[in-house]
């Protein structure tokens, strides 16, 4: 039985640049310069898990979403959703599929709620009887049954992210896109659509989700595994410490000290001193794996005047891992 | 049955946004009595010749009443497959249409369809406000003129087509709408009859679909003339139908194409 859920195989995307009139007037036959989306990202999400796809602006999660939602072609490479392919088997791949859009516009505001997903719930091929029923029974499983009946325009951010995602649950698919869910929200509905998108649908429902988000602390909270991409490649992939663990050549740990705490320089470290009440110091360190960097560190805090009270490994978090990445560290483990 | 009620859902959906915007949809009405209570009045002071080509003995007044009630249908066309098109690409309902299952093509057609619905509507309301003020309708031309009317709309939904194309490939600038447009108010007989004109105006307007269509439909309406007699215009109207809207449709198919590839398929 086939276990992916999706699965792209050296998928690329290459975008032609648009020239401006000075460019075509200096130069009326040069070729377009392509701009590469996406370069060969080949991945798989397991039915029934929360994929977490990240990346920060431009990465192209936005693109590889809206190939699988089959709003662009891929240049190269392929891929499949629930086993259909999307370039032979598309109808079948979108009704395998739901895709929650980032723009929250994107319904009829002058219509109601309920009005605005029964229409959408006969494209997805619902008859009308069976389109409004659906339509109840999402509405109360969303909390969105007692404003059902008002106009869309009328909706808080929270009820237009939650209608989308009834819009993407109309045809019951297997397989849930979110295009930054969250990005619209205050924390609290931000964190109740989480607490929604974790419990609901993938734990009750057992949906499997592919969520693109560059909020790290929600990839962190909800994604088993993940995919981080960086200007159109994969740069890491696979279980959240799987990326975290290990940033390359050097390991993390967290120290707190009392006395003199002030960190010796030295290339093989760096650190971050952060004053705790109670005059202790906490030092978040990064070393150099292996040899005698760790030991040689404390050695000269203890000579320095320090009490070192306790010292602890730490895992870098995503944060820390797309920071490396910035300053052009990144790479596949 | 699929394709049907998801047509009948398109309708629904305008119905609703349409009269969501009450006062508006009462004005298109009023604004129709205002415009014939209009031409009847002008056509009181500007009487042309009964033998002026064309007119063939119809009263300026019936003439110009055909021509502004069936002139809609070659906006409607224009509108509702361009305008609509890019409508919901700026609201971002596109896409979210675009991610079903249903075809392009139906969710296209199906976004038209009310603008065609609304224009027949207004064109009973044209007629009939003319009738109540003095026009000789035939009713035994009613089902020749229905005829002419759907050819007429296959025709004119080819240039429709052909300019959403515009619309999915250029995203603004559509060049066929204005050039259409205006082209037929000015030479397709709305106004004035292109049998009067001369020179290259008169071969001009030989190419315009328009020009058929109201003259089938001006002798069908009030003259009472049977198939026989449109022939020549119903000929003309097959030809562009032949012609517009295969071109129209493949255009369609290629800007689409070449959106998805571009990624620029709903954008604006």
């Amino acid at each position: 039985m086939n276990e992916a859920a999706i699965r792209t195989q050296e998928l690329g995307k290459a975008y032609v640049k648009r020239r401006s009139l000075r460019e075509i007037a200096m130069s009326p036959f040069a070729a377009a310069e392509p701009v590469q989306g996406l370069v060969d990202v080949t991945l798989e999400v397991r039915r029934g898990e929360i994929f977490g796809l990240l990346g920060p602006n431009g990465a192209g999660k936005t693109t590889l979403l809206k190939i699988l939602a089959g709003l662009i072609l891929p240049t190269r490479g392929r891929a499949e959703v629930e086993g259909f392919d999307l370039a032979s088997e598309d109808r079948a791949a979108k009704r395998a599929i739901g895709f929650v859009t980032a723009d929250e516009r994107s319904f009829y505001w002058r219509l109601s709620g309920e009005e605005n997903l029964v229409f959408f719930a006969r494209l997805y091929g619902l008859g009308a009887e069976e389109a409004r029923r659906r339509v109840r029974d999402l509405c109360e499983t969303m909390e969105l049954k007692d404003v059902a009946a008002r106009q869309f325009m009328s909706y808080s951010s929270g009820m237009k992210q939650r209608l989308a995602i009834c819009r993407a649950l109309l045809h019951d698919p297997a397989v849930l896109c979110l295009d930054e869910p969250t990005r619209s929200l205050d924390p609290i509905a931000a964190k109740h659509l989480r607490r929604f998108v974790s419990e609901k649908l993938h734990v009750g429902r057992g949906k499997t989700v592919l969520l693109a988000t560059h909020n790290l602390a929600e990839a962190e909270e909800m994604c088993g595994r993940l995919v981080v991409l960086d200007r159109g490649r994969v740069v890491r992939q696979g279980r959240l410490e799987e990326i975290t663990g290990g940033l390359p050549g050097r390991d993390g740990y967290v120290l707190s000290v009392t006395g003199n705490g002030r960190v010796p320089e030295d290339p093989r470290w760096s650190a971050v001193e952060e004053p705790q009440p109670g005059g202790t110091l906490r030092l978040t360190v990064a070393v150099d794996r292996g040899g005698a960097a760790l030991s040689d560190l404390l050695r000269r805090l203890l000579a320095g005047g320090a009490t070192i009270l306790s010292c602890s490994r730490r895992e870098p978090s995503l944060q820390e891992v797309f920071d490396l990445m910035d300053e052009g560290g990144g790479g596949a483990p | 049955m699929k394709p049907l009620g998801t047509l009948l859902a398109f309708l629904k959906r305008d119905f609703q946004i349409e009269i969501s915007y009450r006062t508006s949809f009462v004005l298109q009405f009023v604004g129709i009595l205002f415009s014939v209570v209009f031409w009847r009045l002008l056509s009181r002071v500007v009487t042309a010749a009964p033998d002026t080509p064309g007119l063939d003995g119809i009263d300026y007044f019936a003439y110009v009443l055909l021509g502004l009630a069936f002139y809609h249908y070659l906006s409607a066309a224009l509108l509702a497959f361009s305008s609509k098109v890019r409508q919901e690409q700026m609201t971002g309902t596109l896409e979210a249409m675009l991610v079903t299952p249903t075809s392009l093509g139906t969710i296209v057609l199906g976004s038209a369809l009310w603008e065609f619905v609304m224009t027949s509507v207004k064109a009973v309301v044209y007629l009939g406000v003319g009738w109540s003020i003095g026009v000789n309708l035939r009713w035994e031309g009613l089902l020749p003129g229905l005829v002419v009317l759907i050819l007429t709309i296959l025709a004119f939904s080819g240039i429709g087509i052909l300019s959403a194309a515009f619309i999915f490939y250029l995203k603004r600038g559509d060049p066929i709408t204005y050039l259409v447009s205006s082209a037929s108010a000015l030479l397709g007989g709305v106004f004035y009859p292109p049998e009067d004109m001369t020179g290259w105006i008169a071969t001009l307007s030989r190419f315009l679909p328009i020009t058929y269509s109201l003259r089938a439909l001006r002798k069908a309406l009030l003259k009472g003339s049977g198939f026989g007699e449109l022939l020549p215009d119903i000929a003309a109207l097959l030809l562009f139908i032949a012609v517009l809207l295969p071109l129209g449709i493949v255009a369609f198919r290629f800007a689409v194409r070449k959106a998805r590839q571009e990624g620029s398929l709903v954008q604006y």
